[in-house]
């Protein structure tokens, strides 16, 4: 009983049980706790992993952990469980006249890398292209970029991080001149408002959600719902406004315009510390291949920006946006009023978006204009969706324009990388190639000849996949598949490799507030299977390029960091060192003389700060953000008469993305075994439609059959319905728009048009 | 001869007069007809509606100090229900027997507190809209029965069993339907103390505790059929 009672008391600390509660609870006196950040969302709680004679049997909340003091949600906490799935991928199988054949590893390994040689020489470099994902550990980005840019040389390396960050990153490099986030999560503690845009915490991002909540509760700071549906994060608000999609952008400048009007600017910080620029406009949406932007900055005065701002008064833009006047002007007052903190956060309803970077650029202009930004509690702040979107997708930077510092067009950079990678630096091209929609295209047209996809499901995830399915299945592609389980992606490859899950092996993972985390391996994988890292290394020797990939097999993971790590070292993006990492739930960049660096651009905070101001937006030359002149642009595909319905697409609290993993828990499948379609009730009730029946969404590019869900676990406006996308068998990519920001490149998953029938 | 003619001259302008007035009188009718208004707009409030409801009252919960002497137990929890996931029936005197329940019931068990009366803390009912409460919740007048039946009451689900592994959040093993607000029945004085939840300050209890007994196709486990050799 004792025993039961201490059990329970260890794994959530600061909850007691009563004696009632837990006699039924088994005790823990053998297991071993290891420490790793989750392998779920961009938030990256710290987890404590409970292995008992080898296998991985508990999971519990990692008090130490600042993220997410020792709490953490459903598939935080069941998150092993995927990993004894019965259709484990153990072995590599390799596609003979149509059906796949168990082969040993290490000869599958020779196919793909004599692939990948042969293809080079019959087709060129730009013939092969290699698509990971935000959920690739450090090392394992480190590899692929070192070996596609490095080695082979040619920029056809991007990952699905362009689904979901890059408009968070082109709205960072635009408004302030360096990537991610200026503050952190301890703004939660201090903040007196927090407007979440367009983002469902409370089902997304729940353990910050519960971090507001707490706020809300013991501080009485208030939660404002700026969004398109209603959801759990709504009805958790203290008020929840709709508006109609894509007039995000209208809302935003009319804030602005409030800001401005009723005397609210913060003039100090903007003469001290700010720029007015205007880019290019009508810009069009990607929608055809080999669709090329530059945008072009100009500069403009302040007197120019606010003139601007006289087509967005809230009267106006109340107009089209359906949100009424008093609550424009009531979000206003509240940025408005100096008095206030207030912290905006949002996630995939402003990146997914085919204005994505300029609807960025909109709320850091609100954040700027009053001054309320790199203060404890001021702060806008994107969040991930991904565990290592940040860590390694942005940071280790395995996008087509990026190195693991700067961009490929910048000779320094490509110096820089030449002399640490020790290659030739004429080998690493100076011009990006294909970003994730474009090589998905690519592989459809015939241009690419061998594609590798690791860590990623892109046949489930990417836009459109009604295109993209039948184009990677084309003999003219050869395609090599990584993955922990089958997956409709896998489905298509010529060769699948079966690679080891988060705990099987070691890796360091880099969360939105900029937090570096370490785990050890603490299980075996079974079979042959293999971190994807060793994986990347074993191919690229058998090219003939191990004089530049000298790592062992045992501790490659530590020497791989150790050699990134050159690549930011000084005060504005100094990486921790193993041994802190090792030691601590994380440590945040920039991490400058042992400490880590809380809110960036603050001179009080931020050690890289060094021109005499309170305020050092060190990124830019002239070391001033920058407010751009963005305006109101309709989306591509808007609903008519044939197709007279918004199409939203996003998540559940139960499923992480695909649901590759998270469908194989058994408890989160239970919870949520297939997708539906939400429906307005009174939508519903206008076509006969009742909760339950299937339903058929139908648009220009495919169609799509899902059980239809009224008043369950959201609601959309009406004339729009709202469908998750975890759902293999219920595929709403085939549905959705291939669309995107012209200047992210990232697609807009959560607009265009639909039909709607009784199927 | 003449007066039949204009007899029939007579019965003609009749007839006609009828027909025209009945086509007239009904041609208007149509037009004047108003289409009935369509009914507005039902609320649109979401099934996850009272998930957050009692979660103003969540750090009085975790504050309050356990009165151990009053408190519930499962087993009285589940004696009060016909079956887990029946209507408790009302175990105490009716104040107001013509009455459908509505503010009668809800001065209590609205938000609950301790009634000397019964010597006891009143539950807390977790959908305080639906007021014809005696609509399904009805007396026990007698302890006898009309006749004996064969019904036998499932099992209950107990307590500190119901975690997929070691020390997770326990799965939801009940509807949810009617039930959204947690706290209701999972906090304060009147929770059953096996259930009584020791973290109330957390809120958002579904961010941990999932439903388990959704009704699921086929299998409850997921797995893709592949033609992978294996």
């Amino acid at each position: 009983m004792l025993s039961a009672m201490t059990a329970a008391a260890t794994m959530f600390p600061g909850i007691l049980f009563a004696k009632d509660q837990e006699k039924n609870l088994p005790t823990d006196s053998d297991i071993k706790w290891n420490k790793a950040p989750c392998r779920f969302c961009g938030v990256g709680c710290g987890v404590l992993v409970g292995v008992k004679e080898g296998k991985a049997v508990a999971v519990k909340g990692d008090p130490k952990s600042t993220v997410n003091k020792g709490l953490l949600c459903v598939k935080g906490y069941h998150q092993i469980m995927c990993i004894q799935a019965e259709d484990r991928l153990t072995h590599a199988l390799v596609k003979k006249n149509g059906t796949y054949v168990k082969t040993p590893i290490s000869e599958a390994l020779d196919l793909v890398a004599s692939k990948m040689k042969e293809t080079i020489s019959k087709h060129g470099k730009d013939s092969v292209a290699m698509y990971t994902s935000g959920q690739s550990t450090i090392p394992e980005g480190y590899v692929a970029s070192k070996l596609m840019k490095g080695a082979i040389g040619t920029n056809n390396l991007d990952c699905n991080a362009r689904l979901c960050m890059a408009s968070a990153v082109t709205g960072f490099l635009t408004s302030f001149g360096a990537d991610e986030p200026m503050g952190c999560y301890e703004d939660i503690d201090h903040a007196d408002y927090f407007i979440t845009w367009g983002n469902n915490m409370a089902e997304m991002h729940p353990v910050l959600f519960s971090r507001m909540l707490d706020q809300k509760n013991r501080r009485g700071a208030q939660i404002i719902d700026f969004a398109t549906r209603t959801t759990r994060s709504s009805m958790a608000s203290d008020k929840s406004i709709l508006f109609e999609p894509q007039t995000d952008l209208a809302v935003a400048n009319a804030i602005c315009y409030e800001i401005i009007n009723n005397g609210w600017v913060n003039k100090k910080f903007i003469e001290d510390h700010i720029n007015f620029n205007k880019g290019l406009t009508n810009m069009g949406y990607g929608l055809e291949d080999n669709y090329k932007f530059k945008d072009k900055p100009t500069s403009i005065s302040f007197e120019e920006f606010k003139e601007f701002l006289e087509d967005y008064t809230p009267e106006k833009v109340a107009l089209y946006s359906k949100v009424c006047v008093r609550d424009i002007k009531y979000m206003a007052a509240i940025y408005g009023d100096p008095n206030n903190k207030v912290v905006s956060f949002w996630c995939m309803g402003m990146n997914q978006h085919t204005r994505g970077t300029w609807m960025n650029n909109l709320v850091y202009n609100i954040h700027l204009l009053t001054g309320k930004i790199s203060q404890p509690g001021n702060s806008p702040f994107s969040l991930t969706g991904q565990p290592s979107a940040c860590g390694t997708a942005r940071e280790v930077g395995t996008f087509t324009h990026k190195l693991p510092k700067g961009v490929v067009t910048k000779e320094k950079y490509r110096r820089l990388a030449a002399k640490i990678w020790k290659v030739p630096y004429e080998r690493i091209p100076s011009k990006p190639t294909y970003h994730a929609t474009e090589m998905f295209r690519a592989v459809d047209r015939g241009d690419i000849k061998f594609i590798w996809t690791q860590v990623v499901n892109p046949l489930v995830s990417l836009p459109k996949t009604g295109r993209y399915r039948p184009g990677m299945k084309k003999d003219s592609c050869f395609v090599v598949v990584s993955d922990v389980f089958p997956t409709p992606t896998s489905d298509v490859a010529d060769v699948i490799l079966p690679a080891c899950w988060h705990i099987e092996k070691s890796g360091l993972y880099g969360n939105s507030e900029r937090r570096t985390q370490h785990w050890n391996k603490m299980v075996e994988g079974p079979g042959d299977t293999t971190p994807d890292a060793w994986m990347t290394i074993e191919v690229a020797k058998r090219m003939g390029y191990g004089d530049l990939f000298p790592y062992s097999k045992e501790n490659h993971v530590e020497e791989i960091y150790n050699e990134y790590r050159q690549f930011h070292e000084g005060p504005q993006h100094g990486m921790a060192p193993l041994e802190v990492l090792k030691k601590e739930s994380g440590a945040m960049w920039p991490f400058y003389k042992g400490k880590s660096t809380r809110w960036r651009y603050n001179a009080k905070y931020d050690p890289a700060c060094n021109n005499g101001k309170d305020f050092h937006f060190y990124g830019k030359p002239d070391g001033k953000a920058i407010i751009w002149q963005r305006p109101y642009e309709p989306a591509p595909e808007v609903p008519d008469k044939e197709f007279p319905f918004w199409l939203n697409t996003g998540r559940v609290i139960e499923h992480w993305h695909t649901g590759s993993m998270t469908r194989r828990i058994p408890v989160l499948h239970k919870a949520m075994p297939n997708a539906y379609v939400e429906l307005h009730p009174q939508d519903a009730k206008s076509m006969g439609i009742t909760n339950g029946q299937d339903v058929k969404i139908v648009s220009r590019r495919g169609q799509c059959i899902l059980p239809a869900a009224i008043n369950q676990r959201g609601l959309p406006t009406r004339g729009q319905v709202f469908v998750p996308f975890f759902d293999e068998n219920m595929l709403i990519n085939d549905v959705t728009l291939d669309a995107f920001c012209p200047i992210s490149k990232e697609p807009d998953y959560k607009k265009c048009a639909v039909r709607i029938e009784k199927a | 001869m003449k007066r039949f003619r204009n007899i029939v001259i007579f019965l003609a302008i009749c007839i006609a007069t009828i027909t025209l007035w009945n086509y007239f009188d009904n041609s208007q009718v149509e037009t004047v007809y108003v289409p009935l208004i369509k009914e507005p707009a039902p609320p649109s409030i979401p099934l996850e509606k009272g998930v957050f409801k009692r979660s103003s009252h969540a750090l009085e919960y975790a504050n309050m100090p356990i009165d151990k002497e009053h408190q519930r137990s499962l087993d009285t929890y589940y004696n009060n229900r016909a079956y887990p996931g029946a209507p408790p029936s009302i175990p105490h005197p009716l104040e107001a027997e013509r009455n459908m329940g509505a503010k009668t019931c809800l001065k209590c068990h609205q938000n609950g507190g301790f009634v000397k009366k019964f010597n006891a803390s009143a539950p807390i009912t977790p959908h305080p809209e639906y007021v014809n409460c005696r609509q399904c919740h009805v007396a026990q007048k007698t302890q006898s029965l009309f006749i004996a039946s064969n019904f036998k009451k499932i099992e209950a689900p107990s307590v500190g069993n119901n975690n997929a592994l070691l020390g997770s959040p326990p799965m939801i093993p009940h509807q949810i339907r009617m039930r959204e607000s947690c706290l209701s029945c999972h906090a304060g004085p009147s929770a059953p103390k096996e259930i009584r939840v020791s973290h109330p300050e957390r809120v958002n209890c579904r961010q941990c505790h999932v439903p388990t007994d959704l009704k699921v196709n086929a299998s409850s486990t997921f797995i893709r059929k592949t033609n992978y050799d294996k």
